[in-house]
């Protein structure tokens, strides 16, 4: 946290504080346009950005950013297998820019100022908000041993995407290939399953005889268990070993050797994904409280406003409401955000039943699919989002339908999100 | 000179004002919840690729779909799934947000989005209502 725990100590005394929280909306507004900054614009932060902008312009939407295009995490796997290029992943800004008018602003977020609203960039920008968004996605638990640089756990799409199909392109004939997946929760649940099916795929059809083997930390497949068991024990019985309760406890890849809580494994190659925290800027905002053990943003899922910093939103991965961190989830939190942003702004209370939803599509050899489903409603007795009873479901069968459904989602979902 | 800076300052002060009264406008019955199709339907129900626009449908349309979908859930069909999320009456709102491209009134159907009303439908979605 940035500012001196004394200094907001003081400035709660003299009730500067609480005054600049509850000065009238009226005043602020009719001062200057009321500003919204967002830091990230992966799937949550975008969407959020350009809803806020096109459902009401008269608020000024500031997106903090380093990377100049979004490299999709959703059909990754694809690029990884050789199916998809690195175009069709790569997701441009200009709309946001152009036909929404959302000021882009090519930086890095370093700190936050949460008593004076200040978020300070890495080049010494130094830029105020009204209120602020939080939409960093992930952060990783060092794994001792791990050098990301030379094992890309590839859960972050980008340069690491191209790195894990170079290990994949790379497993010698007969070879084994280690992937471990960390402790739910963590991006994408469906994900790292999807992943081990499509190395066995790749392996198989390249006639490499080698053999896939999952180290699962959690004690049973944590999506999609009917799909994932019956790929595992029918579809790919000859190639994925699936090894539910195993941790990596390190890696020693100069003896090419995964250490486990059962014991060491030799691989040719390697995909450890570590376990998995909100963004850095959601603990620099000191977002997470004081218990150690939180790893996600508490929020108010009625607004995803935090309940330990008031005027800062958390949205998609980083947030800790318990629903799944998918993008497509992220898209639908940041309209969650952005309604109860422009209430906000207009003085009234968020929606009181908001929904949100998520549909993932896993492909799951290189011409079936299949997916994975549930609707969120707000529970008001608990202040929970909960699932709502019959909508949480996988595809029966993984089909070249929902391969070709997946498509046209993802081509949507890309395009509702970032244009 | 002087009366032009009074005109200008005074459009400004009208532009101010406008600004003012937009960031106070409350969102229209339902626009949050239609957002909540636009992951797959595309924003405001005008789909990219792939998937049934919902622009411009009608409302007694999107209504009767989406209740016969979660009267008999079909485990293959996602879009059933995700019909049995919503109450009767939010996907009446939904359903009227779209016929009416979020305006209130429930009468007047915009002309520039019914033409829309079968050009997005693919034929595997319009095969999910062969039930
Ligand atoms: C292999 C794989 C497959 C997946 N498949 C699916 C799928 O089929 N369907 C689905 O819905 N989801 C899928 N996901 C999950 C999905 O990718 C994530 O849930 C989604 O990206 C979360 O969005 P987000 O905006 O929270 O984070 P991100 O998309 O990671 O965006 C965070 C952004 O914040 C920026 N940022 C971080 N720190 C700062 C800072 N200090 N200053 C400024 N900017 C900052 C980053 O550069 C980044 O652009 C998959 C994930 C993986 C790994």
């Amino acid at each position: 946290m940035m500012i001196s725990h004394n200094r907001r100590k003081i400035l709660q005394a003299s009730g500067a504080l609480a005054a600049a929280t509850s000065v009238p909306l009226m005043a602020r507004a009719q001062a200057a346009a009321p500003r919204v900054v967002v830091i990230g614009a992966g799937f949550a932060g975008a969407t959020l950005a350009k809803y806020v902008r096109m459902w009401n312009p008269a608020i000024q939407v500031t997106l903090i950013e380093p990377n100049p295009t979004h490299v999709s995490c959703i059909l990754s796997n694809l690029v990884m297998t050789g199916a998809l290029g690195m175009s069709t992943i790569t997701l441009r800004y200009d709309n946001l820019r152009n036909k929404y008018g959302v000021k882009l602003v090519a930086d890095r977020a370093v700190a936050i100022d949460s008593v004076n609203r200040i978020v300070t960039t890495q080049t010494g920008n130094r830029i105020a908000y009204d209120k602020l968004v939080l939409a960093p996605g992930i952060d990783f638990d060092a794994v001792p041993g791990l050098d990301t640089a030379v094992l890309p756990h590839a859960w972050q799409a980008g340069p690491q995407t191209l790195a894990l199909k170079a290990q994949l392109d790379a497993v010698p004939a007969g070879g084994t290939f280690v992937m471990s997946i960390p402790p739910a929760p963590y991006r994408c649940p469906p994900g790292p399953y999807e992943r081990a099916c499509l190395l066995a795929d790749t392996l198989l059809r390249r006639r490499r005889a080698g053999r896939v083997i999952v180290l699962d930390a959690n004690n049973d497949v944590v999506a999609e268990p009917h799909t994932f068991h019956t790929a595992f024990q029918t579809t790919y019985a000859s190639v994925i070993d699936y090894r539910p309760s195993s941790v990596v406890t390190s890696v020693d890849w100069a003896n090419k050797t995964i250490h486990t809580n059962w014991g060491p494994i030799r691989a040719d190659a390697a995909n450890i994904i570590p376990p998995q925290k909100a963004g850095k800027m959601v603990v620099a905002a000191g977002l997470l409280g004081t218990n150690p053990a939180t790893r996600w943003a508490p929020v108010n899922p009625l607004s995803y406003e935090s309940t330990v910093v008031p005027n800062i939103h958390v949205i998609g991965d980083s947030q800790g409401t318990g629903q799944p961190k998918s993008g497509h989830m992220a898209n639908s939190q940041a309209k969650v955000c952005a309604d109860a942003l422009i209430r906000y702004f207009a003085g009234e209370a968020p929606d009181p039943a908001p929904m949100t939803n998520s549909a993932c599509y896993s492909p799951i050899t290189s011409t079936t699919a299949s997916w994975l489903t549930v609707v969120f409603g707000y529970d008001a007795a608990s202040g929970l989002m909960k699932p709502v009873p019959n909508t949480l479901a996988e595809a029966p069968t993984p089909s070249g339908d929902h391969y070709e459904d997946m498509f046209g989602w993802a081509n949507n979902l890309f395009a509702d999100s970032f244009s | 000179m002087k009366l032009i800076r009074m005109t200008l300052s005074g459009a400004s002060a009208l532009a101010l004002l406008v600004a003012a009264a937009a960031a106070h406008a409350a969102p229209p019955a339902g626009r949050l919840l239609a957002a909540q199709c636009a992951q797959c339907h595309g924003t405001n129900g005008q789909a990219v690729s792939g998937m049934e626009k919902l622009a411009g449908e009608s409302e007694g349309e999107i209504y009767k779909e989406l209740l016969e979908m979660k009267a008999r859930i079909k485990p293959d069909e996602i879009m059933h799934r995700q019909a049995a999320g919503y109450t009767d009456a939010q996907i009446r709102l939904i359903a009227r947000y779209f016929a009416t491209g979020g305006k209130t009134s429930t009468t007047t159907v915009s002309t520039s989005t019914s033409s829309t009303t079968t050009t997005g439908t693919s034929s595997r979605s319009r095969s999910r209502n062969d039930n």
